[in-house]
């Protein structure tokens, strides 16, 4: 790198100096990068010229391993899949192997199952909250007050289920067991807890005047691109395009549920911080319907066989998971266990887009942008 | 399918049967066959029509088909392999499967990252899980596996349990060939 | 000559020195373990609890921790860059510390340019950083390296001119002797300040110093050269054990000096509000209440704000804060040549400081749709978000 300008040696560069472009490698180990993924930045200056993701840190073969199990014993890889709402996960898998088996779920099962879904979508999206504060910078303060409302919804799932982070509690045909007695005021008063910690986070972060500075403007996204790029969830309704599997192809019961779509308008940071708060708000309006709808009944299908066998059978499973549309395609050909799963991740999908919005911004800003989007490392890398 | 299920009930049919009138309209000329599965209706097109049908799909105004949703490669180990791709219109509000099988021994389907920006990581991903070759992708590397890593895992005669193979560690000979 | 350079003379300040170096060294510790347990308690957490009683003796377990450590040092550092960075970013707060007034006869000795020695002496200070960032051979050092010295350069020039400002203003007499009209020793002005303290005169150079201070100590929220969630500590990564605990002491000590400073400048010292008269221990009393305030002010910043970023910094300091303090500079002037009354330098420059933080206020409300409007706008679903 020579300091002093050459003039037979630089004719391109504006102010004679020949630089060289600088090579940042953020990540696998890193704070910032919410699991282990890889960016190799080539920077000149702050400015980041181009960003190559490298992923497959996780891969742990679950596709693979699917195919060598049951359609029971599977089950406990999926809900490792987006590890922070494994509810979700377990919810799209056992959907799909009833619709390829034909197998229905009592109503009381299915009122259940939507519940936990939606307190796992509102876990996962405090997870976002906590962690995208430490990336702009208010680092405790943000994990603590998230952690505090995680802490609670998983004491609720423990309660349940038996397991916080990853509880086998779904199955095809219904759920493993009943709720427990006191369920109704346990979720009552999480509820209102939940709303106590979306306040708190909204007057920390929304009216602060640095995030906006921050977030404001930062990689904003037009609906057509953001469609043929493949995103979904949160990441597509910033840019203003109401889509939510919820509503556009219902599944399980949320055709009965009031609820609306929060919306963004330029599809930049600030608008994907927006809509996942206000989702988050809206879940807990879904599960207070669900409280005052549920029904009593049998929990899980009591026709099931003891050996799970299904012969023919093709399905496209689509679900809201809480980072976009998490579906399942499962394949079955004879047998007791799937010819072929395949999860179509919306972390994966999203992170495809992560090239096209950071070239441009400077490095502060690629850990912003990296971090809006929310991705979580188990889907990515299945 | 099978009418009655494990358990007794009768299987809901899912899929638009209007659905398949408009793609019988729109596709005419294009040699396709129409089946359904659970939740989808599915053309199975060859990967020389592949292209053509790709077009139609997202160019016909009453198809729109904007948003590719998945692509996944499957191994049908007798029939060869096959790529089975979602896509999703946010106009019109349908969903169609399109099934592309490839003849045992030549692997190859035309790339559509021209089309949909999507495509590029779901290619890539299909490519290096079970070996079919995209035709046309941009940057057909490794994306999940490590970048000189070229052997497909999801093949149905890659063996799950014999990891130490890579690592170099068993010597005797493990009885399979990449 | 002989007075100045007796051999007694020597022994004060020898033994004076010794004395500030270990009160500094306790204070640093203990405004580790405050810093802990105010952010944690802030935070909904407790903090330190188990070692000793409320966890007091955590700082000494840390002491120990530390020193045990291994002394890395990365292949392709620079050797003596590397090792002698901590120090060379150390001594100048120790030199500062030398010369800061704690009671009346309580500092180490007193400079007649007090307040000019301590912005020089600060100065230094960014270049032991450059060195740790050089000198580390490491991407993410030399970022971090390069953001400190560009925002401590850019933050030296405000925080000096409405220093300087201050010192223009400062008048009065000292036990009936001669008027004195503008200085810059921090005795004299602390002496001064009798009546009322100086940030009822410079309220906007309160202000501009205190923001300019936050900079050069790196708190939030102008953490960016040790943002820990993007370079991982920047300047000082590849340190471990001793050498780390050098550049912290370094930041804690300077956030003491810098507390004491400013509680000496702006807000009485010890002199005020009870005079000189009483005895040392309630002006050291009063020193530390007053410093300590600066600090808490510190920590609770610290933990609510995040952080700005390199351009914004830089364009807040050279747009807004340097213009600023060049008018507070030239209306004290021009109200000291007319010979117009104190009570004008308080009317301007609390204009100064009322349209600084409206003018940030404002900012924040003329964005395209109010932002304040959507705090609690997640209620209403289906909102367009502008």
């Amino acid at each position: 790198m020579t300091v002093w300008p050459d003039e037979s040696v630089v004719p391109g560069h504006a102010g004679g100096f020949d630089t060289v472009d600088m090579t940042i490698n953020i990540g696998p180990q890193h704070p910032a990068t919410h699991g282990v993924f890889r960016m190799a930045l080539t920077v000149d200056g702050e400015v980041v010229m181009d960003c190559e993701p490298y992923i497959g840190y996780l891969h742990r073969g679950l596709e693979k391993l699917s195919e060598a199990n049951d359609y029971r014993q599977a089950m406990g890889f999926w809900d490792r899949t987006d590890y922070l709402a494994g509810m979700c996960c377990e919810g799209a898998y056992c959907m799909a192997v009833e619709k390829l088996a034909g197998i229905d779920v009592p109503e009381r099962a299915e009122y259940i199952r939507v519940m936990m879904m939606e307190l796992s979508r509102i876990n996962s999206h405090f997870m976002f909250l906590g962690a995208f504060g430490a990336d702009v910078g208010s680092f405790g303060t943000s994990f603590i007050y998230a952690w505090r409302e995680r802490e609670r919804i998983y004491d609720f799932f423990e309660e349940v289920s038996g397991d916080r982070m990853f509880p086998t509690y779904f199955r095809p045909g219904g759920v493993a067991f009943d709720l427990p007695e006191n369920y109704e005021s346990r979720i009552r008063w999480l509820i209102s807890s939940i709303r106590q910690g979306i306040d708190d986070f909204d007057g920390l972060l929304t009216g602060n005047e640095i995030f906006v500075e921050r977030c404001r403007n930062l990689a904003p996204m037009t609906v057509e691109r953001a469609v043929n790029l493949g995103l979904s969830g949160p990441v597509l309704r910033a840019t203003g395009l109401d889509w939510d599997v919820r509503k556009a192809e219902p599944y399980s019961i949320y055709d009965r549920f009031k609820f609306a779509i929060p919306v963004g308008v330029q599809g930049d940071v600030f608008d994907r911080y927006h809509v996942r708060i206000s989702e988050m708000f809206q879940s807990t309006l879904i599960v207070e319907q669900c409280l005052d709808q549920i029904t009593e009944g049998l929990v899980l299908n009591p026709n099931l066989p003891k050996n799970l066998r299904i012969e023919k059978g093709e399905c496209y499973v689509r679900t809201e998971g809480t980072k976009g549309e998490y579906s399942v395609y499962a394949l079955a050909k004879g047998g007791n266990k799937p010819y072929r799963m395949k999860l179509r991740s919306p972390s994966f999908c999203n992170l495809s887009a992560l090239r096209e919005m950071v070239i441009g911004s400077y490095v502060a800003d690629a850990i912003i942008i990296l971090g809006s989007l929310d991705i979580v490392l188990g889907e990515v890398d299945k | 399918m099978s009418e009655k299920t494990a358990t007794g009930h009768s299987f809901k049919q899912v899929p638009n049967s209007a659905l398949t009138e408009k793609l019988k309209r729109a596709l005419t000329g294009i040699e396709v066959e129409y089946r359904e599965t659970s939740t989808d209706v599915d053309l199975l097109v060859s990967p020389a029509n592949f292209g053509r049908v790709v077009r139609e799909l997202n160019e016909r105004k009453e198809l729109s088909f904007d948003y590719l949703r998945n692509i996944a490669g499957v191994d049908y180990v007798k029939e060869g392999l096959a790529a089975v791709y979602h896509f999703y219109s946010f106009k019109q509000g349908h969903a169609v499967q399109v099934t592309v099988p490839t003849p045992l021994g030549a692997p190859h389907v035309p790339s559509i990252t021209s089309t949909f920006a999507a495509a590029d990581w779901h290619e890539r991903e299909a490519a290096e899980m079970v070996g079919l070759v995209f035709d046309g992708h941009p940057n057909p590397k490794n994306l999940l596996l490590e970048e000189d890593l070229r052997i497909h895992p999801l093949l149905k005669a890659h063996p799950l349990q014999k990891v130490e193979i890579l690592q170099g560690i068993e010597e005797n000979d493990p009885g399979f060939k990449f | 000559m002989h007075e100045i350079f007796g051999i007694w003379n020597w022994l004060d300040a020898v033994i004076r020195i010794l004395i500030i170096v270990l009160v500094m060294t306790v204070v640093v510790m203990y405004l580790t373990y405050g810093e802990r347990k105010v952010v944690a308690r802030l935070q909904q957490r407790l903090g330190p609890t188990r070692t000793g009683p409320a966890g007091l003796l955590q700082p000494l377990a840390d002491a120990v921790k530390l020193v045990g450590k291994e002394d890395l040092r990365p292949a392709n550092a620079d050797r003596w860059v590397f090792e002698l960075a901590p120090y060379a970013t150390f001594i100048p707060v120790l030199m500062v510390l030398v010369t800061l007034p704690f009671a009346e006869h309580w500092g180490v000795r007193s400079l007649p340019l007090g307040m000019f020695f301590v912005f020089a002496a600060l100065g230094l200070n960014i270049v032991g950083i450059m060195m740790a960032g050089l000198g580390s051979g490491n991407k993410y050092a030399l970022l971090g390296g390069v953001r400190a010295a560009a925002q401590m350069i850019s933050y030296e020039i405000p925080l000096v001119l409405s220093l300087l400002a201050v010192a223009m203003v400062v008048h009065g007499s000292i036990d009936g002797g001669p008027e004195i009209n503008g200085s810059l020793d921090l005795q004299v002005i602390t002496r001064l300040q009798s009546d009322y303290p100086l940030i009822i005169l410079q309220p906007l150079a309160f202000i501009i110093f205190f923001t300019a201070m936050l900079s050069e100590l790196h708190r939030a929220p102008f953490d960016i050269p040790v943002a820990e969630s993007e370079i991982v500590g920047g300047y000082f990564v590849e340190y471990s054990g001793i050498r780390w605990s050098m550049f912290q002491l370094t930041e804690y000590a300077s956030m003491w000096a810098f507390s004491v400073f400013g509680s000496i400048v702006f807000l009485g010292g010890w002199e005020w509000p009870f005079g000189h008269d009483v005895g040392w221990a309630y002006q050291l009393l009063l020193t530390t209440i007053k410093s300590l305030l600066f600090i808490m002010l510190i920590f609770w910043l610290r933990t609510t704000v995040p952080r700005l970023r390199i351009d914004q910094l830089m364009s807040f300091c050279w747009k807004v804060l340097l213009p600023m303090s060049i008018l507070q500079l030239l209306m004290n002037g021009f109200i000291r040549v007319y010979d117009l009354p104190n009570v004008f330098l308080s009317l301007t420059s609390g204009a100064g400081a009322v349209g600084l933080v409206a003018f940030i206020v404002f900012r924040a409300f003329t964005r395209p749709k109010k932002t304040a409007s959507l705090v609690g706008a997640y209620r209403q679903a289906g909102v367009n978000v502008r």
